[in-house]
């Protein structure tokens, strides 16, 4: 599905670069669910960002779904993204401004659905995520692990191949924090969504197929489950 | 889509009320003040536009007099129009309009009025100009020399509901007028204001009766021309044409040059295009233009500043999908949104303002909405000013980049602080502007009042006296015994602005082609005593009969002419001929905006037809009370209408006056926009640095530390703006006051008065955020971080 090779990304301070991610090479089949760990600073979160081609490398080559990302302009990148990614987040970033309802509907104004397309597919999101009776409250209203819910639904509404979260359970307690886990497995399992997630925490990073773990921007291991 | 962008805009707008309330207000503010003044501007430049031929017709003024005396005299002699169809092909008609002062009261049955707005006009008038005949013949509007065409009002008040033709007005109780037409109010935007219109054959048969054949008549000066020209003609070769006619019937006019000019520019234009008018329009023009700016620029500072806050909104909205141009649509609807309410808001407020405006600027205008002029300007203003406030902040807004702004990377710099710098230090140059521009009006004004006329217009009311003119010396005497009544004296016309002006002038010396316009005004004896004027030499008339051969000149005259020793030399103006007797110090007849001119005095007592009563002031009531008594007794039921010579004065400068007040209320509305768009950035900025005002707090910074520290940006602003907007407003009111003849000098405290005005409303504007925020607990702001 997607392939990083020689991928790194580093800033330059003086004279010296100061490398995130160094030299990495990453092959990820379809329907794999991957977990990356490591020590803060370790270039988790960058790597994930690059994945997501929210962060650009500075060198490398960056290969997703047959296009070759690193060639692409912002656009087409962006549209590629829009197509086939979806984001979690650990503060789960919803807009205060909309409801639950609006916030999962969003992505698919932006990706022009029709009214009557859009009112079908968030209510079926609502019923699967058992949302229904919190689809008119603001996120404010909601507790932690509601909130990330909504925030996966609103990730999943638009049908991506590739789920990216970044410490998606970090904010949460331990018992909400099973749930998204158990949550994530269903999707990669019974709905075939790739996942990688970035996670501090050797408990929930089992769920996944595979482990990377990161140290000083490169990969330290990587162990099959 | 674009319901979510409303709902969304909308949510944004209550959530965030302070900033909201803030932009709404300074935004209804400066929508309604500036669309106000656009009206009147709209106003000033629809002057005779609406005749249908407007492109056409032009009226026809000329350059007379020589040297000094050289001027444009805006009414013409009587026959160049009529020889110019004649003899012209260029010329498709003419229209002749002539002053009626030959009667001075109206009446129908038992109604009486008196009435100054009556005109000669030939009857080219009802077809050359598009003012409707609602009954009678646009073609045909005179059946005979004795017929009139009044007005709808006009004739309301004549005659009821009852139809008004055929009905005859008697004037002056001798002679009889048929109403032989009506026509419709003259427009507010008319130059042209009448309530009466008798046909010029009229005019030219009575002037005949007196041995004046006007049809040949070069030498008076008193119709206004129009003529309706074929379009494309060369006016500087009609001009030519026009001068070659003159010159052919009286060859001694050498120096007459014809000028044309249009009618659609004759409101605001003088016929050589010099001002009458039109910099007052463009001055109101810009500072309408200056405050929408200011609150513009509220808007899009407030926008870009918080823009910060809503970082992670739009990042958020551009991981899951929103491409740029639907970001940049969002936020247009925001401001769109937030502008059409401050609209509805402004129309509103216009609505209550309207009448409160005509009355300070002495207009009628009228908040019409059936009228697409009106909509014009408020569409034209709503749109302009949602394009100028929304397009920067959605691009600024729209292009961040996501990550960074999710990660809070975006720091305080974004949107640019300088940019947002530089719209403040604008805002605040307008507003200093404005604010010196007031004070030099005021100055000014107040220069004009207190500055020695050079004679005493205290306490001192007159008017015509009529019939009673003729028992003179009776009425006199009889007032002087009246309470309240210290003095009493007559002359031909009011001192506070002499109009008859004669240029048949001639002197002991005159050089040969030399030609000199004077003020003329024939005084009693006893007048510049009444005044407490001054002679310079000679004296004054004594009431003997050869008083008659004598004549005073002012001070103006001798030293224009060059006259020395004037005493017992021979001067002649108009008919009046005599040998100089006395040189009167000058004293100021006309508005301070021109010189003090030439102007020679005369006795003639059978001229003498105004009367001046000074009153003791408390008691002037009885003393008017007196003068109506015996007024009514020599005049029967004609209104007396009286004017204190105060009031006339400061009719004089009643433009002035308008343009001051305004101007004050312009300034007072601009620095209030200003500072309430300084409020938010205040507010903002506190918000913004709460964390860093709690680290030094618990340093042990005090609150007036902090308050100092939070308003000195803001201060060190308005200071730039001081110094910025001090030589364009210098140069600017220089200006100004150079259209005045008497004028102050602009000093430097007038630019230290406007500064300091200005930095202590911005410093209580900003101190309240700032104190605020300096007594804010710091634990608490230090542990939201």
């Amino acid at each position: 599905m997607l392939s990083l090779q020689h991928i790194s990304k580093f800033y330059q301070v003086g004279g010296t670069r100061n490398f995130v991610i160094n030299d990495i090479s990453l092959e990820v089949e379809a329907g794999e669910f991957i977990s990356i760990m490591g020590p803060s600073g370790s270039g988790k979160s960058t790597l994930l960002n690059i994945i997501g081609m929210l962060d650009e490398p500075s060198s490398g080559y960056h290969y997703f779904a047959g296009e070759t990302v690193h060639q692409l302009k912002d656009k087409q990148r962006s549209a590629l993204y829009k197509k086939y990614i979806g984001f979690v987040f650990q503060a789960y970033h919803l807009i205060d401004e909309l409801t639950v309802y609006e916030n999962i509907e969003t992505p698919l104004i932006y990706q022009d659905f029709k009214s009557t397309e859009r009112k079908a597919m968030v209510a079926d999101m609502l019923d699967r995520f058992q949302i229904v009776g919190k689809k008119d409250l603001f996120p404010a209203q909601l507790s932690g692990g509601q909130q990330q819910l909504v925030g996966i639904a609103r990730a999943l509404i638009a049908g991506p191949k590739l789920l990216l979260a970044d410490e998606p359970t970090g904010n949460l307690n331990s018992k909400q924090g099973e749930e998204i886990m158990q949550l994530f497995k269903k999707l990669n399992k019974e709905d075939g969504v790739t996942i990688i997630q970035v996670t501090h925490s050797e408990k929930n990073a089992e769920y996944g197929s595979r482990i990377i773990n990161l140290l000083d921007g490169r990969i330290e291991s990587s162990k099959q489950l | 889509m674009i319901r979510n962008y409303i709902k969304t805009a909308w949510r944004n707008l209550i959530k965030n009320k302070f900033y909201s309330i803030i932009n709404i207000v300074g935004l209804t503010a400066g929508l309604a003040i500036g669309i106000l003044i656009l009206f009147w501007v709209q106003d000033e430049f629809s002057f005779d536009g609406f005749h249908k031929d407007a492109k056409n017709i032009y009226r026809l003024e000329l350059w007379g007099g020589t040297g000094a005396s050289r001027q444009i005299w805006q009414a013409t002699v009587y026959p160049i129009g009529v020889l110019a169809k004649q003899q012209l092909p260029e010329v498709e008609d003419v229209v002749r309009i002539g002053y009626n002062g030959d009667f001075a009261s109206y009446r129908y049955h038992d109604k009486i009025f008196a009435n100054d707005r009556v005109a000669y006009a030939d009857p080219s008038f009802f077809s050359v100009f598009s003012f409707p005949i609602i009954s009678g013949n646009a073609n045909k509007p005179f059946n005979d020399d004795n017929s009139v065409v009044i007005t709808k009002s006009t004739a309301q008040k004549y005659f009821g509901n009852d139809n008004p033709i055929g009905k005859v007005i008697i004037a002056d109780n001798k002679q009889n007028f048929t109403v032989s037409g009506v026509v419709a109010d003259f427009p507010e935007n008319s130059s042209m204001q009448y309530d009466m219109i008798m046909p010029m054959s009229f005019n030219i048969k009575h002037m005949l009766a007196q041995k004046i054949d006007l049809s040949d008549n070069f030498d008076e000066y008193d119709c206004f021309t129009y003529l309706k020209l074929k379009p494309g003609t060369s006016l500087k070769a009609l001009s030519a044409k026009l001068f070659n006619i003159h010159i052919k019937h009286h060859s001694a006019d050498t120096d007459v040059a014809y000028l044309l000019l249009p009618l659609t520019k004759m409101h605001l234009y003088n016929a050589d295009l010099t001002d009458r008018g039109i910099t007052t329009v463009r001055v109101f023009l810009i500072v309408a233009i200056l405050i929408l700016i200011i609150a513009c620029i509220n808007y899009v500072n407030l926008s870009t500043a918080r823009s910060m806050l809503r970082s992670k909104e739009i990042s958020m909205r551009k991981i899951i999908g929103a491409a740029k141009s639907q970001l940049f649509m969002q936020f247009i609807v925001e401001t769109a949104l937030l502008f059409l309410l401050s609209a509805v808001f402004a129309l509103v407020l216009i609505h209550f303002l309207m009448p409160v405006f005509n009355q300070l600027s002495g207009k009628q205008l009228i908040f019409d909405i059936t009228d697409y002029h009106v909509w014009m300007v408020i569409v034209l203003t709503i749109s302009g000013t949602l394009l100028a406030s929304s397009i920067y902040p959605a691009i600024l807004l729209s292009s961040f980049e996501p990550l960074k702004a999710l990660k809070g990377k975006i720091s305080s710099n974004i949107g640019d602080v300088m940019f947002r710098k530089i719209l403040v230090v604008t805002q605040f140059v307008f507003s200093i502007m404005l604010i010196v521009g007031t004070i030099v009006i005021t100055s000014q004004l107040s220069y004009i009042r207190s500055r020695q006329l050079g004679y005493d217009k205290s306490h001192t009311f007159s008017f015509p006296m009529r019939d009673m003119g003729n028992h003179y010396d009776a009425v006199r005497a009889e007032l002087l015994k009246q309470p309240g009544v210290l003095d009493v004296t007559r002359s031909n016309q009011n001192i506070i602005q002499m109009n008859g002006i004669s240029g048949e002038t001639d002197w002991d010396g005159k050089a040969p082609g030399q030609t000199f316009i004077v003020h003329l005004m024939t005084i009693d004896k006893d007048f510049l005593s009444f005044f407490k004027m001054k002679m310079a030499a000679g004296k004054g008339f004594t009431g003997a009969v050869n008083d008659t051969s004598h004549l005073i000149l002012n001070e103006a005259a001798v030293n224009q002419i060059g006259l020395k020793d004037p005493i017992g030399k021979r001067f002649q103006a108009w008919h009046i001929k005599g040998t100089i007797i006395g040189v009167m110090k000058d004293f100021h007849f006309a508005s301070m905006r021109e010189k003090i001119s030439p102007a020679v005095f005369y006795y003639y007592p059978s001229y003498l037809g105004n009367m001046y009563i000074r009153t003791t002031g408390r008691d002037a009531p009885k003393a008017i009370q007196a003068a109506q008594t015996l007024f009514k007794q020599y005049n029967g039921e004609f209104p007396f209408s009286y004017t204190f010579l105060d009031e006339k004065f400061n009719d004089l400068y009643k433009g002035e006056q308008q343009e001051g007040t305004l101007f004050n209320y312009f300034a007072t509305i601009a620095i209030g926009i200003s500072c309430l768009g300084l409020l938010g950035l205040a507010a903002y900025t506190a918000q913004v640095r709460t964390r860093e005002i709690g680290i030094r707090k618990v340093l042990g910074a005090g609150v007036s530390n902090v308050t100092i520290m939070l308003s000195y940006d803001f201060v060190k602003l308005v200071l730039i703006a001081i110094i910025i907007a001090t030589p364009i407003a210098w140069y600017a009111m220089s200006k100004w006051l150079q259209d005045f003849a008497y004028r102050i000098n602009i000093e430097w405290w007038m630019f230290l008065v406007a500064g300091l005005l200005a930095i202590v409303i911005a410093f209580i504007t900003i101190s309240f955020q700032a104190i605020k925020a300096a007594i804010a607990n710091p634990i608490k702001s230090l542990r939201s971080e």
